[in-house]
């Protein structure tokens, strides 16, 4: 019954992770940017939510919107001036600013909150509800949610590219943005739009990860980074659907890892992580091929 | 000629040492059809980069409909009524043929719902790959990529179409089905410049011919006094310096 916990346990801690990657696999996938910094933000996020709530006292819920709508606007300006400065200057130089960038936030981070560690304050009761699948198989809703929450956001942005107008527009520049400015097209607000939208999901993914645990300064780059990047090259880089089957392949493997000792967790995942770059370097699914 | 569309006044561009446009001045009609010919390395891409706003000159003007459009970027000169395809067509290769010129409709040609799904489905009529509508755009052969490349142009709303080889590369029956497609074009009151290799596409079709060679024009009038005019016969035929492709 334990390995039976495990794999339950891991595919829930899977959307957990499908949620830290799906907006790193849509920086890359639209405007070629990988953002290094992509952690740090979702820590900022967590940090936001942790202020807006110390500040206007008002329920946890309330404050995941607040979060979300900041978190697209920082999302929208960054790329429209940093990024984009990046970009003019070849995609390799957005590696070293997002690195800088990753470096300035984590600092920031640790000189105005201290390197101590914070929660988001959700009630315990909310936390710690959990049911029962079996003698040995306990569920926390909480996970549930996450799980069904990453879900959503992945259905939702699969609709939205694919069957909106503006979601079209972004498949064109993502596909070829000088033929798209041919087409009228301003590419460089759409790559802001896009960047929005990531960021969004960058401030749902922190808030999950604060409300399961507690965040530090360091919790952007050693976890949430680390586990998004694993997770969108198991899956398969530019795919949505992907992002969740490596998000939960990298949580399946973690918790057997753990089954088996306690110090494998991370070590497993990370050979899993190993296993696909080597034996199927584009993911386990392939992307569409180009001509 | 009938009133001015587009007009570049003395621009000039380099790249380092290598001219791409020299002092060019050139006035398009309303409704004209013009050619553009000359060899390999005269600046040809570069003058419609130039005219789409891919490129922005080192010094001189650009104007359409008597408007300075020097500084917009190509998607605003795009907004503001030029149309251009590329070379190698350029499609949109995940979306569907459709899509393709659905992104144009509404994003150049400014239509919203109703209006940009008719005006997408009337460029794809009009270029004949309205059967392709949902084939992926990857899916398409040489000629009906080049039919998109058009067919994505003309769903921005053109003023002025600029066609960039599309002849290149496709046998004789399929060059005269794409001429009549921009005579077609052409008559309902959009201007077409055209650069083209295959010189009998274009003596079919245009009513003015210019040559380009290193970034200058060495010949602009008829098409048939152009063609024997011995300066434009010899950069053809002896002046071809080789540089980089145009």
């Amino acid at each position: 019954m334990g390995w039976v916990n495990a794999i339950i346990q891991g595919i829930l801690t899977g959307g957990l992770y499908a949620l830290f990657a799906c907006g790193l696999s849509l920086m890359f996938g639209v405007m070629r940017v990988v953002n290094l910094a992509h952690g740090d933000l979702a820590t900022v996020a967590g940090y936001i939510g942790v202020g807006v709530i110390a500040a206007t006292r008002i329920p946890f819920l309330w404050s995941v919107p607040i979060v979300v709508v900041v978190m697209a606007a920082v999302g929208y300006v960054l790329q429209r001036t940093l990024i984009q400065a990046a970009l003019r200057r070849g995609e390799l130089t957005t590696l070293i600013v997002t690195f800088g960038l990753s470096m300035v936030i984590e600092n920031g981070l640790l000189q105005f909150f201290s390197a101590n560690s914070r929660g988001l304050g959700v009630n315990q009761a909310i936390v710690g509800a959990s049911f029962s699948l079996g003698p040995q198989v306990q569920v926390a809703w909480l996970d549930v949610v996450i799980f069904a929450l990453a879900v959503v956001v992945l259905l939702g942005l699969q609709y939205y590219l694919s069957s909106t107008k503006y979601g079209r527009l972004i498949r064109a520049v993502a596909d070829d943005r000088e033929a798209a400015q041919l087409a009228g097209a301003d590419y460089r607000h759409v790559f802001g739009v896009a960047a929005a939208i990531a960021f969004a999901t960058v401030a749902l993914a922190g808030t999950a990860y604060g409300m399961t645990t507690t965040i530090d300064p360091t919790t952007g780059t050693d976890t949430i980074l680390l586990f998004a990047f694993a997770a969108v090259v198991i899956g398969g880089l530019g795919s949505l659907w992907g992002t969740l089957l490596g998000g939960v392949v990298l949580g399946v493997a973690q918790q057997v890892g753990a089954q088996l000792n306690i110090s494998y967790e991370l070590l497993a995942g990370y050979a899993v992580f190993l296993v696909v770059l080597v034996v199927r370097p584009q993911g386990l699914t392939a992307r569409r091929s180009q001509s | 000629m009938s009133e001015k569309l587009l007009e570049l006044s003395h621009v000039t561009k380099r790249f380092g040492r290598v001219v791409i446009a020299e002092d060019l001045s050139l006035a398009v009609g309303a409704a004209d059809a013009i050619g553009i010919v000359g060899p390999n390395g005269a600046g040809k891409t570069s003058l419609f980069g130039l005219i789409s706003g891919d490129l922005s000159p080192d010094a001189g003007r650009v104007s359409l409909a008597g408007r300075t459009v020097t500084r917009l970027d190509a998607a605003a000169r795009c907004r503001a009524g030029i149309g251009r395809t590329y070379q190698v067509p350029r499609p949109f290769a995940g979306m569907t043929v459709f899509e393709n010129v659905l992104v144009a409709a509404q994003q150049g040609g400014g239509l919203r719902r109703k209006a940009s799904y008719a005006a997408a489905g009337a460029a794809l009529e009009r270029t004949g790959i309205a059967g392709e509508a949902n084939l992926p755009a990857s899916r398409l052969g040489l000629l009906q990529r080049k039919r998109l490349e058009i067919a994505r142009a003309l769903a921005t709303k053109p003023r002025l179409l600029l066609l960039d080889e599309v002849a290149g590369g496709l046998t004789d029956p399929e060059v005269t089905a794409l001429v009549d497609i921009v005579r077609g074009i052409n008559a309902e009151g959009i201007a077409v410049v055209w650069i083209e290799h295959v010189v009998r596409a274009l003596t079919s079709f245009v009513t003015r011919l210019a040559c380009l060679h290193a970034g200058q024009f060495v010949g602009d009038g008829a098409p048939a006094e152009v063609l024997a005019s011995p300066r434009v016969r010899e950069v053809y035929l002896g002046g071809d310096r080789g540089d980089q492709k145009s």
